[in-house]
């Protein structure tokens, strides 16, 4: 008979196929800058999913031009004449629907804000994060060998610590039963030989002139019980680490227009969903402020639309006053975000602020000044940077250091001040690297 | 499938062979796998019933799942290989119509294996299916041992595979022996000049001798000595970078199954217009035996109209495939070929053309067994023939939204034969060459793009270069021409870009 019934399915294709998918991920990065800057991810779809069109992904080979959008032809058969249409592709908006349309094979593929992060997360963390008394903040880094237990699959048996008792258990049953017999050494290690090592046995054996052995050196061997027997113990590694608290304040007053507070929010929402996922356990707390400032829960904090003049200084007194009665620095890492676009009342009053919050010892202020180039608003202050943005720099001697295509700068260890100037959605991937920078600082 | 089902499977199978033979096919033990629709599907993807890992296989697996899912009733898709023993897939939750029709379609494709010069010699590089089978373990172990360099080889390797030599008979030489030929044709010239009558007849004739000498010198040490198609077989032999024995192993493979598969390529209308044609007829035959019901016969009119529908965007090989050999039969039946039956010019007459010459049957065999898909364009492809079969060329037209329109731009006989021609001379596959693997006398690989009236895609161009570039360790240049205009594009390492 030459049909033959198949041997059970291999999962290669399935395995395959999610190795594909994965690097339809890669390319994704290369885009995240777009995607991130989507107003519709803060606004319609926190903790949700989002639709993203994905082209399946080509090994490259030398191949004709056939053009962008027209240009492209092909054979087909059926009635008409030259002329005569015979199929369409939508525009914008509905790429490669099904059909028999031709061109690059395009799928729709929810991805996961979680996913999102997980492409953007290189080696980011908290920067100047340290040993507090407290520590509440639970990092997982993956399985670890979590020292040795007595019992365990066999699988984990540790050899050579086994192998270390075993030896152990020798020299103290030699030495024992030279103790319990009086006899020399070469005849207490025959009998224990003899015996295969039963301390019991040996015993009997002397006693009863029963040695048969004829070694003529002491030549140790391991003797093993179960009680001898060292199994690796597996735990799933996570690390504790110091509290943190995230205090993040954002300016809502006039002048901050529509952009301005989708920039702030933007950054704001990454941050928070970034530092949720790496630390289990960090605690955020949200202030707004015009020319007052309070505390507002976060789903106000992402929603507050508020107007009026501006005084900085406000949010920073309420930091201040927070980490004085709840978080302090001894047993707290503190962080302070500030989303402003700088137009300050009383800068001098905020420098006054910022001062005392650097002497509290907290771990790190940052600073996002939002100047959209293309702002309503801006146009009357043309200024490319604002009186509290240069006052920051005078008064704290940071440094400038532009970096990623961004305008930044940065204090010295004692006053960790970061500033980040962001003008429009293509800075916020770079600025979100700039705060989460864990080597900065680093000694 | 039921046990009793499985029996009358197996009757149907003697007998399609048994018809097979009697219609003059050639036949042979043949090894239908009875398997899940998974399995058929894997197979599809992965070109061999069991070959190494791949995104690229996984990427076309789960395309025909997701077809096979969303159309669901059964899989009309043949598979079967060209092996010594022939091995075919029939999916268990078929209907048993469409498994008769997949039965007697892989006879009509073991025939054309078995007949065809360029199947025979697709057939005779080695048993690529026991080695796609062995490769899967050792690529497995060099994943193991080397991560994602395995993955960047294969990349890389597959990048370039279908680049051979444009003669599927083409007889690889040891580059000594070529050099050595080159070198005598071009030494041959330097004797001429040995007779002193013509020295003295020419003047210019001592820069012509230096000249000589020079290219001499070149020739002598240069690789290769002559343009190169094999891209992948002289960057893996050749290349400075230096590759590790695992790396050879992997782009060997790529190359074999591509070698093994190319001759499939260039067959592939009037391989599948035959197995289609052999499986009308056998099938025809056993529902008048009575081995099929009326019902069943109704399931395989069916999938046959499916697999044959007219496809308004796309060239349906089993289509045309089918109608050329129906078109052949009977003009070689009705003896509407040759000199007399061109030359009339009366339409009546040529209409009713028939000498009674029964020779159809002797010519579908002579074109099974020596053409390629290339050489039935002259030949068969007359006007009146892509008339009948309303072929057309279309054309994208692109709308102010973004979008396409989509129109029929020629159905000119003589415009369709040339765009064929092409289609089946390229297969989509642009001639490269290799000119020089010591370019600069710093090896770099200097490739050249024979520009056929087409530039090259530049977003791939690129990425197939840095590929390349990946194989070969050094400079990596293709001389090619953008609008016009003849360029050297280089990629260069250091700087991560092409030039």
């Amino acid at each position: 008979m030459s049909i033959i019934v198949s041997e059970p399915v291999s999962e290669r294709g399935r395995k395959d196929a999610r190795r594909h998918r994965e690097k339809q991920r890669e390319a994704l990065k290369d885009r995240l800058p777009e995607i991130i800057s989507d107003e519709a991810i803060i606004t319609h779809n926190r903790g949700k999913t989002i639709k993203i069109p994905i082209r399946s992904i080509d090994i490259p080979h030398f191949r004709p031009d056939r053009g962008e959008g027209g240009g492209r032809q092909g054979f087909g058969q059926g009635d008409g004449q030259p002329g005569d249409p015979i199929a369409e592709r939508p525009g914008k908006g509905r790429p490669g629907e099904a059909g028999e349309e031709p061109g690059e094979d395009y799928i729709e593929t929810e991805v996961s804000i979680e996913e999102i992060i997980e492409l953007m997360l290189e080696d980011i963390g908290l920067p100047n994060l340290e040993e507090k008394e407290v520590k509440e903040l639970i990092v997982e880094i993956g399985i670890k060998i979590a020292g040795l237990q007595k019992s365990g699959p066999w699988s984990l048996l540790d050899r050579r610590a086994t192998a270390r008792e075993g030896m152990r258990r020798f020299w103290y049953f030699f030495e024992a039963l030279k103790k319990e017999t009086g006899l020399d050494e070469l005849t207490c290690f025959r009998a224990l030989k003899q015996a295969t090592g039963i301390l019991g046995d040996a015993i009997e054996i002397l006693k009863n002139n029963q040695l048969t052995l004829l070694d003529t050196k002491v030549e140790p061997f391991p003797i093993f019980t179960n009680e001898d027997l060292r199994y690796r113990k597996i735990g799933e590694e996570t690390e504790k680490q110091s509290n943190a608290v995230l205090i993040v304040m954002m300016d809502v007053s006039g002048s901050m227009d529509d952009m301005k507070k989708y920039l702030s929010r933007s950054m704001m929402f990454w941050l928070v969903e970034f530092l949720r996922k790496v630390y289990s356990q960090v605690v955020v707390r949200f202030i707004v402020h015009h020319t007052i400032a309070k505390i507002v829960s976060e789903e106000d904090f992402f929603k507050t639309g508020e107007n009026g003049g501006t005084f900085c200084y406000v949010a920073y007194e309420m930091a201040n006053s927070l980490v004085e009665t709840e978080y302090p620095t001894d047993s707290w890492n503190v962080y302070v975000w500030h989303f402003s676009d700088g137009d300050d009342s009383k800068p001098k009053r905020t420098v006054e602020e910022l001062e005392k919050l650097i002497k509290t010892g907290v771990n790190m202020i940052g600073y996002g000044e939002v100047k959209p180039s293309t702002s309503m608003t801006g146009f009357m202050f043309n200024q490319t940077e604002s009186s509290l943005w240069k006052l920051f720099q005078n008064s704290f001697a940071l440094k400038e250091a532009p970096d990623n295509d961004i305008v930044m700068m940065t204090g010295e260890k004692e006053t960790p001040l970061l500033c980040v100037r962001i003008q429009d959605r293509s800075h916020i991937l770079p600025a979100l690297k700039e705060f989460l920078r864990k080597d900065r600082w680093l000694q | 499938m039921t046990k009793k089902e499985l029996e009358r499977l197996v009757e149907i199978e003697k007998r399609v062979k048994e018809i097979a033979e009697e219609c003059g096919l050639i036949t042979t033990e043949i090894d239908f796998e009875l398997t899940t629709a998974q399995r058929v599907l894997e197979g599809m993807s992965y070109m061999f019933p069991v070959n190494y890992s791949h995104w690229s296989f996984g990427r076309d697996f789960e395309k025909h799942k997701t077809i096979y899912e969303h159309t669901g009733s059964g899989i009309p898709y043949e598979q079967v290989w060209n092996f010594e023993r022939p091995k075919a897939f029939l999916v268990e939750t078929n209907p048993f119509a469409l498994n008769a029709l997949i039965l007697a379609h892989v006879y009509g494709h073991v025939d054309f294996f078995r007949g065809s010069r360029y199947l025979q010699q697709g057939r005779s590089y080695s048993n690529v299916a026991d080695e796609a089978r062995n490769a899967a373990t050792r690529f497995r172990h060099y994943e193991e041992r080397f991560g994602k360099d395995v993955e960047k080889v294969i990349d890389a390797g597959m990048s370039i595979q279908w680049h051979q030599h444009p003669d599927p008979f083409y007889e690889e030489q040891d580059e000594a022996i070529v050099r050595q030929r080159i070198i005598e044709i071009e030494r041959a010239k330097l004797g001429r000049f040995k007779d002193f009558k013509s020295e003295f007849k020419k003047p210019d004739s001592e820069e012509e001798i230096r000249k000589i000498e020079k290219n001499l010198e070149f020739l002598s040490t240069r690789t290769p000595p002559e343009p190169n198609y094999d891209l992948l077989n002289y960057i893996t032999k050749r290349s400075p970078k230096p590759l590790k024995p695992w790396m050879i192993d992997v782009l060997t493979v790529i190359r074999n199954q591509a070698r093994c598969l190319n001759p499939n390529r260039l067959t592939k209308m009037i391989d599948e217009g035959w197995a289609t044609y052999w499986h009308v007829k056998i099938i025809r035959r056993l529902h008048e035996e009575g081995l099929l019901t009326a019902e069943e016969h109704g399931t395989f009119n069916d999938f046959h109209s499916g697999v044959t529908a007219e496809h308004k965007m796309s060239f349906n090989w089993y289509r045309i495939g089918l109608a050329l050999f129906e078109n052949i039969k009977e003009k070689w039946d009705k003896g509407r070929f040759g000199r007399e039956y061109e030359e009339e010019t009366d339409a009546y007459k040529k209409a009713h053309w028939d000498t009674g010459a029964k020779l159809g049957t002797k010519k579908i065999f002579e074109v099974r067994s020596f053409y390629s898909d290339r050489m039935t364009i002259d030949e068969f492809f007359t006007d009146e023939f892509i008339r009948e079969q309303q072929i057309y060329i279309w054309e994208e037209l692109q709308t102010s939204d973004g979008g396409a329109l989509y129109v029929i731009g020629e159905d000119d006989p003589e415009s369709i034969r040339e765009q064929l021609r092409e289609m089946f001379t390229s297969y989509g596959i642009p001639t490269i060459t290799i000119e020089n693997g010591n370019n600069n006398k710093q090896g770099h690989l200097l490739l050249k793009h024979h520009w056929t009236g087409f530039d090259l895609d530049a977003q791939y161009m690129n990425a197939t270069m840095e590929k390349i570039h990946y194989l070969w360790g050094k400079k990596v240049f293709l001389e090619t021409m953008v609008k016009g205009k003849s360029v050297n594009v280089t990629y260069d390492y250091e700087n991560r870009k092409n030039k």
